[in-house]
């Protein structure tokens, strides 16, 4: 099955272990895999903020970058969600809203993927430790991938689990919220690092870069002995 | 009298300008898609009802009493007893007489001492200072919610609404062929009686056991500006 | 109080409620004690998402065809004796009750909880007329004898202060001698109101939903004391916002029961109560003279564009109550009686982006506002919208940022410029990484360094690794 990578620029950029780590999962389940160079950012950062018509060329950027692709798949809930928001925002638009609507009835986020085309549930990842996972909003909200991770998870030998309480609440990343509303960006991350503490995990697992950027900025801040990791990552453990 | 309307046009024209459009003066009440209401206690029997009536009770601090028309005099007797004794005040309702408590309000209440007042609008605001100063206060439901534990009561010049707000305690005699499923079922007679020209009553309680409030510290206070203590007396009627 | 609560900048509200942790507190336990409320009262019908598309097309019905409603709601009242008056704007309503009660020469004018009559400010109408006006909602009644504090929650509006607090409230003003149990307190609040009601001269309520097939009007309560106000007072003044009315008793009650399970988790509320026109013929209790008046003061500027969806709200607050960011700001931060995400929303759109621009940014638009919402408005998409026009239309933007998202903009269209930036993130960002990161950001990264690390750009980026490997499936 031939996939299309959709890393996402923070991967790109910031986390490219998260972007190997997938190729290798998804290799090893069989699947072929291109990563089109013309693809930059899905646009949320300015979208987000109020700049729609200043997004519309990266937006447009991207829908031509995955014209051609059959599975377009992203290791990121947000990023996949936003490419699902596409034909709303060209909605009316009589080039781009059918080329967006294409766009999203193929993209996927990664565990969704997997579980639900792939239909997989046991990758065969063995993984020591007790670990709990942070369910991000747009990817359980809006995106509507709530099970694929757990059912996942669940399967990698040797991990251990135990819920996070307040899992549902926002981590306090938000985008530019982070930077725009610091102070009070940094009273939702202290909070979730604390719940996490809690749950005397030596793991905290996630599904999308921002979230674990900034969870994970917070979690070496204060010098906490938890170790951060994208689902990618894990899955990819033997 | 009809009363005035002011204002009037000047209002729903701008409200119909900003719709985009002319007023409109016919409006059919849509076919609704969804009927969730429906589905709730579907097809349950009155034995059924009056359970689930029961269990709700405990949810809403009030005590529940089953009896027959034979016994309910004695029942009745009993509750006041328990919340202290008089003063009593009743609507004036030909119900009382057909449930056999007759004797019971004009001879034995009488004789142990405890001082009932039957509601009388010709003695006007008389009724009012009673009721303020009552221990209890009984009503009888016209309509009973077996889901929320919920007392419908219909006021007129005979049922004065006070009687249920401001005394100290409140008994509702429930008879049990009045009990239906939800509001659901009320509000359908309602508009039944509605349609049908009747006049809906001025004023229709919904009563959901005594008054409370949480406004302090989210800590539940039972007894705020109503009565602080209540008990439903079903009445096996059928 | 009107609808703006406060003359301080954003971030100074934002600060001082980051530093009152008895609030936080507070407003964190309220939070998940209101949320488990919810989840189980929705969880317990089994068909919640049903309702709550039930709910969406009766509001979205009933805006639709709003002068058609408050026709006939109006036509029914008159024709039950009651007065109806429609008012534009605030000062127009405040005067017209301010003429009914001096017709009714009245002193004492007690109330239930109304957020319009908050918005348009009418006690302080009222007190100038020389009236005393008594709030009787436990919480409201707390906040007003402290002083006319605003209220920081739709449903529990002194959740800010603790039982210590209201104690010395009620002992500095009213000489209360007991103690901060919840109960003697609220004992305290049943006396000394029960007295107010019965020499009121004129009762003041809200509305939850108006019935326009019948007249009526529906109040909902825990406390008991609207009814009070209703029944009591001679004559009886009904202040709607102009979207709260449902066609008949059926959809009613389906908001009825959306709205109750949604504030506070209950099948329904102690006292629901529907009251059509003033009393009849031999009624003893109930007002002589009854008014309802219906205000828009800018509602109506937000129908029939994209903000509509807002018109929908009944009030529940439980986008407030699943807020990540209420949770630790506040009421008070928001300045508008309105706060968590309906006040965000709609804060704005009443009282304009002058006082109200930062609200919309004050979310991580993570939806969680939208899920919880009984009648489905798009709470997140809307404060989204928000920042559409606030950046688009109205270019309240700070310039610097624009500069930023220009950038971003040409970057991410470009890949050539996305080249460069991205190659030059790692030697750029050089001098303030330290290991693998960053720990005193430069530029708009600073907010974000002074509270987490920022990681170090990858030396290599994963488009080179990914060119560069070996290929064939064996894992470099």
């Amino acid at each position: 099955m031939k996939v299309t990578l959709f890393a996402t620029c923070l991967v790109d950029m910031f986390q490219s272990d998260v972007g190997k780590a997938v190729v290798e999962v998804l290799e090893r389940l069989g699947c072929e895999i291109e990563f089109p160079e013309s693809q930059i950012c899905c646009g949320q950062p300015s979208y987000n903020s109020g700049y729609v018509e200043d997004t519309k060329n990266a937006m447009k950027r991207m829908i031509t970058t995955f014209e051609d692709a059959e599975y377009v798949v992203s290791p990121s809930g947000s990023c996949a969600y936003m490419f699902h928001e596409y034909p709303h925002i060209f909605q009316g638009d009589p080039i781009w809203e059918p080329k967006a609507k294409s766009l999203a009835a193929k993209t996927y986020e990664l565990t969704q993927f997997i579980v639900d085309v792939l239909q997989v549930e046991d990758v065969g990842a063995q993984l020591a430790g007790r670990a709990t996972y942070h369910t991000s909003c747009h990817m359980t909200r809006l995106l509507g991938v709530k099970e694929a991770p757990m059912k996942l998870l669940k399967n990698v030998k040797g991990l251990e689990f135990s819920e996070l309480s307040g899992k549902e609440r926002c981590c306090g990343f938000g985008g530019t919220f982070s930077v725009k509303m610091g102070n009070i960006s940094e009273q939702m991350v202290d909070e979730k690092v604390c719940n996490i503490e809690e749950t005397g995990a030596d793991i905290i697992i996630g599904a999308d870069a921002g979230c674990l950027m900034n969870i994970g900025g917070r979690i070496d801040r204060k010098g906490k002995p938890i170790k951060v990791m994208h689902i990618a990552e894990v899955l990819n453990s033997r | 009298m009809n009363g005035m309307i002011q204002n009037r046009n000047v209002f729903l024209d701008k409200i119909a300008n900003r719709l985009g459009r002319d007023r409109k003066t016919i409006v059919k009440r849509p076919e609704w898609a969804y009927h969730p209401q429906d589905e709730v206690l579907k097809n349950a029997t009155q034995d059924e009802l009056v359970d689930v009536l029961k269990e709700q009770c405990k949810n809403i601090h009030t005590d529940f009493v089953i009896t027959n028309t034979a016994k309910l005099s004695d029942s009745l007797k009993e509750v006041v007893n328990r919340y202290g004794g008089g003063p009593v005040i009743t609507w004036k309702d030909e119900r009382f007489d057909q449930y056999g408590l007759t004797k019971l309000m004009k001879e034995e209440w009488p004789q142990d001492g405890v001082d009932l007042h039957v509601w009388n609008y010709t003695k006007k605001e008389e009724n009012i200072e009673k009721a303020n100063v009552a221990n209890v206060g009984i009503t009888i439901s016209d309509i009973t919610l077996a889901e929320s534990g919920t007392a419908v009561l219909f006021s007129s010049k005979d049922k004065g609404r006070t009687v249920s707000f401001l005394p100290a305690t409140s008994i509702i005699i429930i008879p049990k062929s009045s009990i239906v499923p939800r509001m659901t079922q009320a509000a359908r007679i309602i508009r039944e009686k509605v349609k049908s020209g009747e006049q809906v009553a001025s004023c229709i309680n919904f009563i959901t056991g005594p008054s409370n409030s949480a406004d302090i510290e989210m800590i539940l206070v039972v007894g705020v500006h109503g009565p602080i203590k209540a008990t439903y007396i079903v009445v096996e009627d059928l | 109080m009107a609808m703006k609560t406060s003359v301080e900048k954003f971030n100074d509200r934002v600060d001082k409620g980051l530093q009152d942790s008895f609030m936080r507190g507070a407003v964190s336990s309220a939070q998940e004690r209101f949320q488990t409320r919810r989840l189980g009262a929705a969880e317990e019908l089994g068909n919640w998402e049903e309702w709550r598309s039930h709910g969406e097309e009766i509001r979205q019905h009933v805006l639709d065809n709003l002068d058609y409603y408050l026709f006939e709601l109006s036509e029914n009242v008159s024709k039950r004796g009651g007065h109806v008056y429609f008012a534009q704007t605030a000062e127009e309503a405040t005067s017209y009750i301010q003429n009914v009660v001096e017709k009714k020469n009245a002193k004492k004018i007690v109330k239930s909880k109304s957020m319009v009559t908050e918005e348009i400010n009418l006690n302080a109408g009222l007190e100038k007329l020389g009236c005393e006006v008594i709030e009787t909602d436990l919480g409201e009644y707390i906040l007003q004898v402290g002083d006319h504090e605003p209220p920081s929650h739709i449903v529990v509006p002194a959740l800010h202060k603790n039982k210590e607090q209201i104690r010395d409230v009620f002992k500095e003003k009213q000489g209360y001698k007991k103690t901060e149990k919840p109960e003697e307190l609220a004992l305290h609040a049943r006396e000394k109101l029960r007295q107010e009601y019965l020499t009121a001269d004129v009762g003041i309520t809200g509305c939850n939903f108006a019935i326009a097939e019948t007249g009526s009007i529906t109040l909902v309560t825990n406390e008991g004391n609207a009814d009070l106000v209703a029944a009591l007072p001679k004559t009886q003044i009904t202040v709607m916002g102009m979207e709260r009315l449902v066609p008949t008793f059926e959809e009613m009650e389906v908001l009825v029961s959306l709205l109750t399970r949604s504030a506070v988790g209950q099948k329904l509320t102690s006292y629901i109560t529907t009251l059509t026109g003033p009393k009849e013929g031999g009624d003893v209790d109930g007002p002589e003279e009854f008014h309802l008046v219906i205000v828009d003061n800018g509602r109506s500027d937000i129908l029939g564009g994209e903000f509509q969806p807002i018109l929908q709200c009944i009030r529940c607050a439980a986008c407030v109550n699943a807020c990540p960011v209420y949770r630790h700001v506040g009421g008070h931060s928001y300045g508008s009686i309105y706060s968590g995400p309906v006040g965000a929303v709609l804060s704005p759109l009443l009282g304009g982006y002058d006082d109200y621009k930062e609200l919309p940014y004050a979310s991580t638009l993570c939806g969680a506002c939208t899920e919880a919402c009984p009648v489905k408005i798009p709470l997140h998409e809307l404060l989204h919208k928000h920042r559409q026009v606030i950046v688009e239309k109205e270019g309240r933007s700070p310039v610097s940022e624009k500069l930023l998202m220009k950038a971003f903009g040409l970057g991410a269209s470009s890949p050539a410029m996305y080249k460069i930036g991205s190659k030059m993130a790692s030697p750029v960002m050089s001098p303030f990484t330290n290991g693998n990161k960053i720990s005193k950001g430069p530029g708009p990264l600073k907010a974000w360094t002074e509270a987490r690390e920022f990681p170090a750009p990858n030396k290599e980026r994963f488009r080179d690794w990914f060119k560069n490997r070996p290929k064939g499936g064996e894992q470099s």
